[in-house]
């Protein structure tokens, strides 16, 4: 109830500004825009600064990197705090190839189950299907609290701790997944399938030959999604892994870090943009996608 | 627009083969079948790592437990000691402060920022908005997390140099027990802000031009405009962000860890750190599920009373 209350009220706080403008915007059109523009290149400066800093501080003598005023803008191109950062006593570089390996293991596993499942769910017709979906679904209503407990048991139980496949075989199923390319699949013409039915595929074919073919960019999309989760993942490693050689790339960031920020903060940010990279190659390729696939089951229920 | 096609699709035509009903079985057996070959991956998965430990951490939160000996049954004393649990009280206060402050900041920004972006912006600029808003939601929490402890620190971080230089007085983000929370909710705000916005522009979006407009025609204001048929219109994305938005921050965890590690004190520490610290420190793995599951519990509710209320102001179906 306060929910629903406060939220209108919430916006209506800097609404009003704009609708004043909006109405003098009749007579003399540029004021409301401009007014937006500031305030959106203002938000936007404040989501892009904390990146900027890091990147400058990372190319300066840790002896500077705390330097006032700061410096928004490389005053130097002095890339030691890299080399320094990969050789320190935390070994980024096996941290990040764990990471990889994990990433990689579980998108793959992701885009060769999830897409059976949910073209199963949506183009396949056997007893049960719809309890199992709803029940599958509200999977996604478990948060990982409630699991990691028990997980830590299984894991300690099959001698999984410490390694790799802790996190791997968790991660290859998920029911966002299905439920992505269920909604996908649903939108394929049922003529498509049952024209290679008649021409005599069987299911498997039918499967892998027409239907997951065409789901190339949602197929993409779930990898990519699954990917970054996976690389960014913090939550569930911190609690598997407990070595230094195990250590996912964010364990090992926390790790130089140090308590309380006592770490060199020019090789910490050395670091985390290096650990930033595949997101922001994920972001500049495949941005479109991924606001696509987000926003959809979202607005459009 | 692309929802349309498999509406009309979604009644299964007759599928191929089903003409004779001798056929007819055998081919639906083999169709039930193939199904279940291709959803038993995730059915596994889901059954071992999701259902069965759900089931577990049910069973565990009945028992006192601590690895070395067997689990032995003690009914509802972990549920009855979360009351006495001072410490849980001030975890749960802090928790429910930051899912307060996320419901209310991540979505009043997040709405703000979507209608000054829907408006008609050149092309390039709204591609450049939408990219800077969303980039920091790509990013694990964890690394933007390090970034701004950096910026928080009291004598050498950016933030204070500003205030001082407007005239403050330094802030003590990560330490002092009030500001220290705060330092948690801006994070989870700069993070997840864009996020939600970008459900609110889809959303937006979809407002039909000519209805705002014939309400205009009629003399309506801007802001009637907005709060009449635009709110009502995107009111489906704002139940999403909001049930996305509580869920979420009942979860936050690694922010905290990097910002300020639960303290000065218990002050910023949340649930879900307190439950890790239960469990995996002290090896309480009863009481720790106990925890667990009564946090699952609540999560379940606020979401089932959104659900329940979402009748009476969601404007859909």
């Amino acid at each position: 109830m306060s929910n629903a209350a406060a939220l209108p009220s919430r916006p209506g706080a800097g609404r009003p500004r704009s609708g004043k403008d909006g109405r003098r915007r009749r007579p003399r059109p540029g004021v409301g825009k401009t007014v937006s523009v500031v305030l959106l290149v203002l938000g936007a400066v404040g989501m892009i600064a904390p990146f900027l800093w890091m990147f400058t501080t990372s190319l300066r003598d840790a002896s500077q990197a705390y330097d006032l005023p700061p410096q928004w803008l490389p005053t130097e191109w002095d890339w030691s705090n890299y080399v320094d950062a990969v050789s320190g006593p935390v070994p980024i570089l096996k941290n990040m190839f764990n990471s990889a390996v994990i990433a990689i293991a579980v998108s793959i596993g992701m885009i060769l189950t999830a897409p059976m499942a949910g073209y199963a769910f949506a183009k396949l017709d056997f007893p049960g299907k719809n309890s199992i979906f709803v029940g599958l679904l509200s999977s996604l209503m478990v948060p990982a609290q409630v699991t990691i407990i028990p997980l830590f048991l299984l894991m300690r139980t099959f001698g999984l701790l410490d390694n790799p496949l802790s996190l791997i075989l968790p991660g290859i199923t998920g029911a966002l997944g299905v439920f992505l390319l269920r909604q996908f699949f649903l939108g394929l013409p049922q003529e498509i399938i049952d024209a290679a039915r008649m021409d005599g595929a069987t299911a498997w074919q039918t499967y892998r030959l027409i239907a997951l073919p065409l789901a190339k960019n949602a197929v993409s999309t779930l990898g990519v999604i699954t990917f970054l989760g996976s690389w960014n993942a913090y939550f569930a490693p911190s609690i598997f892994l407990n070595s230094t050689d195990t250590a996912t790339l964010p364990l090992g960031l926390v790790l130089m870090l140090g308590p309380y920020g006592a770490g060199n903060v020019a090789q910490v940010m050395a670091a985390t943009t290096i650990a930033i990279a595949p997101a922001l190659i994920v972001f500049l390729v495949a941005q479109r996608w991924i606001i696509a696939s987000l926003t959809q089951s979202a607005v459009k229920g | 627009m692309t929802m349309t096609a498999p509406k009309t699709a979604l009644p299964p035509a007759p599928a191929s083969g089903r003409g004779r009903p001798g056929h007819r079985s055998a081919a639906r057996r083999r169709e039930a079948l193939t199904g279940y070959l291709f959803t038993a991956p995730t059915v596994i998965g889901f059954l071992v790592f999701i259902l069965g430990p759900l089931v577990a951490a049910l069973y565990l939160s009945l028992t006192k437990y601590n690895i070395l000996t067997a689990p032995k049954f003690i009914g509802f004393d972990n549920y009855a000691r979360m009351f006495r649990d001072e410490r849980l009280a001030t975890t749960y206060g802090s928790t429910v402060l930051y899912v307060g402050a996320a419901v209310v900041l991540i979505n009043g920004f997040a709405l703000l920022f979507a209608v000054l972006i829907n408006q008609r912006l050149p092309r390039a600029l709204t591609y450049v908005f939408r990219s800077a808003y969303f980039f920091p939601y790509l990013v694990a929490l964890v690394y933007v997390s390090i970034i701004w402890q950096a910026l928080f620190q009291k004598d050498t971080g950016i933030l204070n140099y500003y205030i001082t230089a407007l005239g403050g007085e330094r802030i003590d983000w990560l330490n002092s027990s009030e500001f220290s929370k705060v330092s948690v909710i801006i994070v989870d705000t700069w993070r997840n802000v864009g996020f939600a916005m970008l459900i609110f522009v889809a959303a937006l979006q979809e407002v039909p031009k000519d209805m705002v407009e014939a309400a205009r025609m009629d003399g309506a204001n801007e802001w009637q405009v907005f709060r009449r048929i635009v709110l009502p219109m995107i009111s489906q994305a704002t139940f999403f962000n909001i049930t996305i938005t509580i869920i979420g921050a009942f979860q936050i965890y690694e922010s905290i860890i990097v910002l300020t590690r639960g303290g000065p004190g218990d002050a910023s520490r949340s649930v879900v750190m307190y439950i890790a610290e239960v469990a995996f420190n002290k090896f309480d793995m009863g009481y720790a599920s106990a925890i667990a599951v009564t946090l699952f519990v609540i999560i379940m509710l606020v979401t089932m009373v959104q659900f329940r209320l979402r009748k009476s102001w969601v404007n859909n179906e």
